[in-house]
């Protein structure tokens, strides 16, 4: 390793970022080289400068407010104590927002009985995908290979999916992420056609199979890996998206 | 029934991420804004803001999901503030400059060892450098974190702290050059 690589692994180093390797390749150089370990010894003391700088605290009322903002009862509390209306006042604002609370439950519940499940769950699937296009990368993990994707899913979701792996096919694996689906943390595997991004949701065992439905120019189209139900999202034409399910779903 | 039990559910899940990193919050806002009232603004909108799109969480680090909302809030802020005052910061730096031209050195060597020089000089660096600077070195997050907070590949992280650094020690340098080692 010359000065150079050094220079620009030494921040990595001194933050404890390298990985093992490149950690005993700069060391072997800092041995060496008076320069670069003096560059160290610079980065020590910025270090230790901006340590006094101040790291400010929120002030406790902005802590107060945002506590009083998530914490309906409590915020109920202070209202009383501030004050101190007749109990007849009380009464009827309690009987008020009974009534309110009443109507828009109704309300709501009546809305409810008009959407179904599965609409929810295919509203979710799309703001997922629209979501992770709009990000920075579609994915949390980022691998083409199935050995790494399957084992990152471990721990984080109930069931980890079975990956399959299409490269040869022209729909390579980009990688996965976990979404939230009906409330509930939802593995999704990411492949590429050509520019599209395909995301494949791994559905709940119990979950019985959507209808396929177009919405804003995107398919959400049911499928099935190994016996499990799958939905498809993605913006890819209707033959391709048969041939992916098809591919998705050969045992 | 349902539906307010989903919007008191929302906020308490929004309250578990976002309140245990109040100060890492308020302490970035700060750091990008530069004024207290100002600072405090912004995590009250990026709270509420967080409690609207809670949903997008998908597990993982809390802070860095957090921090996110909290920086673009800070970012729009900023935005919205230059348009309105184009020329104040070119006056301001004038002003410094003045400022230190008249500096006596016993003045310069205390400021130099004292934490105002590097309160001032990590104050004046841009924000794209402040901010790492910030993340890493008061808040200690990781480089990943620090990704995640900015949308950005690690590897631009690596070279914008590199970056960083190197400015604020030149700042710092530059200003302290009066300084005599003892």
């Amino acid at each position: 390793m010359n000065c150079d690589e050094a220079r620009r692994l030494l921040d990595a180093y001194f933050d404890r970022e390298l990985e093992r390797s490149a950690v005993d390749e700069i060391e072997m150089h800092l041995e060496r080289c008076e320069h670069c370990r003096s560059e160290l010894a610079a980065l020590e003391e910025l270090h230790a400068r901006l340590a006094r700088a101040p790291r400010y605290k929120a002030p406790p009322a902005l802590r107060r407010q945002l506590e009083t903002l998530t914490d309906l009862p409590a915020q109920a509390e202070g209202v009383r104590a501030r004050t101190a209306w007749p109990s007849w006042a009380m009464a009827a604002s309690l009987l008020l927002s009974f009534a309110f609370g009443a109507t828009v439950t109704w309300l709501y519940a009546r809305n409810a009985a008009q959407t179904s499940p599965q609409r929810l769950l295919a509203d979710d699937m799309l703001n997922g995908h629209l979501r992770a296009l709009a990000a920075a990368s579609p994915v949390d993990v980022i691998s083409e290979d199935r050995h790494t994707v399957k084992p990152w899913f471990a721990g984080k979701v109930e069931v980890a999916p079975s990956v399959v792996d299409l490269a040869s096919e022209g729909f390579p694996l980009v990688g996965g992420r976990i979404d939230y689906v009906g409330g509930q943390r939802t593995p999704v595997l990411v492949y590429r056609r050509r520019q599209h991004v395909i995301d494949v949701y791994w559905m709940p065992a119990a979950q019985p199979p959507a209808p396929e439905i177009q919405q804003q120019g995107y398919w959400l189209s049911p499928c099935r890996i190994g016996g499990r139900p799958v939905q498809i999202v993605a913006d890819v034409d209707r033959q391709e998206l048969a041939r992916f399910c098809d591919l998705l779903s050969r045992p | 029934m349902a539906k307010r039990a989903g919007a008191a559910l929302d906020l308490g899940l929004v309250r578990d991420l976002a309140l245990p990193h109040l100060d890492a919050a308020y302490n970035l806002a700060r750091w990008i804004i530069g004024s207290d009232d100002d600072a405090g603004d912004v995590v009250h909108t990026a709270f509420l803001r967080a409690a609207r799109y809670v949903h997008t969480y998908a597990g993982g680090n809390a802070r860095a999901w957090w921090l996110s909302i909290v920086r673009n809030c800070c970012l729009a802020t900023l935005g919205a503030r230059s348009k309105r005052e184009v020329s104040l910061e070119s006056l301001e730096s004038d002003d410094l400059a003045f400022e230190r031209r008249d500096d006596s050195i016993e003045e310069s060597l205390h400021l130099a060892q004292s934490a105002a020089l590097i309160l001032k000089e990590l104050q004046s660096i841009p924000v794209e450098y402040r901010e790492v600077l910030v993340l890493r070195e008061l808040e200690d997050c990781s480089y990943r974190e620090i990704a995640d907070i900015l949308s950005v590949p690690i590897g631009t992280v690596m070279s914008r702290l590199a970056r960083a650094r190197a400015l604020i020690r030149k700042a710092l340098t530059t200003t302290g050059e009066n300084r005599h080692e003892l």
